[in-house]
């Protein structure tokens, strides 16, 4: 084995990607989001997010929870697929770092409970409690949201959304080509693996292993310096010349725009109801 | 002697005072011509076909085209690179290199968008050329999904989209088998019955025949070492073995053994 550190970490990155590319098949489905157009659709999720990040308040959180859950059937996703990508770990995550936030020293207020831990006195509030659900909820709000835009539209066309925020073309572009190749280069990089572990096969000390590893690196980037020249010939070729022209597909309905509005709508509803419960 | 495209007089390309390229090519393009270019590994195929696409100049003699020289300062002109890349169409050999786009229908439409062709225009062009390639069903793919020969049919059709009139091919069907082969040859016979000039690099010897009227043949000098109808040129095998473009049979019927030329009726 090269390095089974550099090799674990390669293997698992190639894997992550692999998964995003078979999520996709969401985004390639039919379904009400699947359908609306990605720049309308980005504009409602952030309002949304807006709407989680300004309200504190439970019940609120909880509707607009129910608002997503809501969408996931509606957009042919299984709710168990989207329940378990969101819930098993989101909440576990943004719990331990808010265990802090529980105990007295952080949030002062009501004991609730107390444990004498080598001499020193542990008190966990009700004012702490509240706290770390409302952060823990907020959390799994904001990241549902997020992974549902996701799931249902196509990453490259997300890229494309930042055209909306005046991001300039070529820039969108470029980052457009780095996820292309991406892809290719995983692929290159895992044959290259292959190829060593054929020929090499185990490698008894950490230093030859790196020295393998840092060879390898030193190639592939030749063969990327090499890529990108042929590719930048390959886009002159076509009629590149410094402006870029892409395509825009972008085809907006009134079921967007209504979709936009409502969004809205639920962003001042939530703020109002977030004061009025508070 | 019909209309001449490209014209090369003693054309030399080095890629370093002591790397040569390309050494004395002296030869002319006619429109409507079809010109296979072979030769043995690292000869300068590929080097040729970079050049003929202005992407690299000589290093010393001239190439024209249309009796306009092309050099580094001609290409600079707007105007002038406009006309060139919308005559002049090239296939890489790499599809991967061809296809930068997060997925094939980009690609494919990424050249008429440079030019400016208005979205209507673009839109049927694509759907006839998808219909020819067969290709409809990879639009919406990414092009790090499609195997090797849909990404040459993509990387044609993202040529052949632009309605070049030159076309310029390095090993279009190297490596592919022999169905999409055949769709290749198939693209490429019909684009020459439309008018167009056609030029490619290429090894597969049993594919020159049909698709190309004159051949010249590249040595290890790099150097056209010989130039001819494709029929007199691939009927002279001990020409082809000695330049490393055939290989002979050695095999055995008991004690006798048997050398003789590659060749059977099937492609390869």
């Amino acid at each position: 084995m090269v390095s089974g550190f550099i090799e674990r970490t390669i293997l698992g990155t190639v894997s992550v990607l692999k998964d995003t590319v078979s999520v996709e098949r969401y985004a390639l489905q039919r379904g009400f989001l699947q359908e609306r157009d990605p720049r309308y659709k980005s504009c409602a999720s952030i309002s949304l997010l807006i709407a989680m990040v300004l309200c504190n308040n439970a019940a609120v959180l909880l509707s607009l929870y129910a608002i997503i859950v809501l969408l996931v059937p509606f957009s042919n996703i299984r709710i168990g697929f989207f329940l378990k990508r969101t819930l098993l770990f989101v909440p576990i995550f943004s719990f331990v770092i808010v265990v802090p936030a529980i105990f007295d020293a952080v949030s002062p207020g009501t004991v609730v409970a107390s444990w004498h831990v080598f001499g020193l006195k542990l008190s966990v509030t009700r004012q702490g409690i509240d706290a770390a659900g409302i952060f823990c909820m907020r959390v799994l709000d904001c990241v549902s949201m997020s992974v549902l835009l996701v799931l249902t539209t196509r990453q490259h066309v997300l890229l494309k959304v930042l055209r909306i925020f005046k991001v300039p073309q070529l820039f969108v572009m470029t980052i457009g080509m780095s996820y292309r190749y991406i892809f290719l280069f995983l692929d290159i990089i895992q044959k290259m693996f292959i190829g060593i572990k054929s020929r090499v096969g185990f490698v008894s000390s950490s230093t030859e292993g790196r020295r393998i590893a840092t060879a390898h690196m030193a190639g592939l980037w030749l063969r990327s310096y090499r890529l990108h020249t042929a590719v930048y010939d390959a886009m002159i070729s076509r009629g590149y010349n410094g402006e870029a022209y892409v395509l825009d597909e972008f085809r907006s309905t009134i079921a967007d725009k209504i979709m936009l509005i409502l969004s809205f709508i639920i962003l001042i509803g939530a703020v109002w109801a977030n004061r009025f419960f508070h | 002697m019909g209309e001449s495209i490209f014209s090369l007089k003693d054309v030399s390309y080095s890629f370093s005072q002591n790397i040569i390229a390309l050494k004395g090519l002296s030869f002319d393009i006619e429109k409507g011509q079809r010109i296979a270019i072979i030769g043995a590994n690292g000869t300068g195929k590929s080097t040729l076909l970079t050049m003929l696409d202005a992407l690299i100049f000589p290093t010393s003699g001239t190439m024209t085209m249309a009796g306009k020289t092309i050099t580094e300062r001609a290409m600079r002109d707007p105007g002038f690179q406009r006309e060139f890349r919308r005559k002049v169409g090239f296939v890489f050999q790499n599809p991967d290199v061809q296809l930068f786009c997060p997925t094939v229908k980009e690609d494919i439409v990424f050249g008429p968008l440079q030019f400016g062709i208005a979205h209507d225009e673009i839109n049927k062009r694509l759907e006839s050329i998808v219909e020819k390639m067969r290709i409809s069903h990879l639009l919406q793919r990414s092009p790090h999904q499609l195997s090797i020969g849909e990404k040459k049919k993509a990387a044609i059709a993202s040529t052949l989209i632009m309605e070049p009139e030159i076309l310029l091919l390095d090993e279009p069907t190297a490596g592919l088998d022999p169905q999409t082969n055949r769709d290749i040859i198939d693209v490429l016979d019909k684009a020459h019955k439309a008018g167009k000039t056609v030029v490619m690099a290429t090894h597969d010897l049993h594919i020159v025949e049909e698709i190309a009227d004159i051949v010249h043949v590249f040595g290890d000098d790099k150097t056209i070492i010989r130039s001819g109808s494709a029929e007199e040129i691939l009927s002279d095998n001990p020409f082809l073995q000695t330049n490393n473009l055939v290989h002979v049979h050695v095999h055995r019927h008991l004690n006798i053994k048997h050398v003789h030329p590659h060749s059977h009726p099937h492609p390869h």
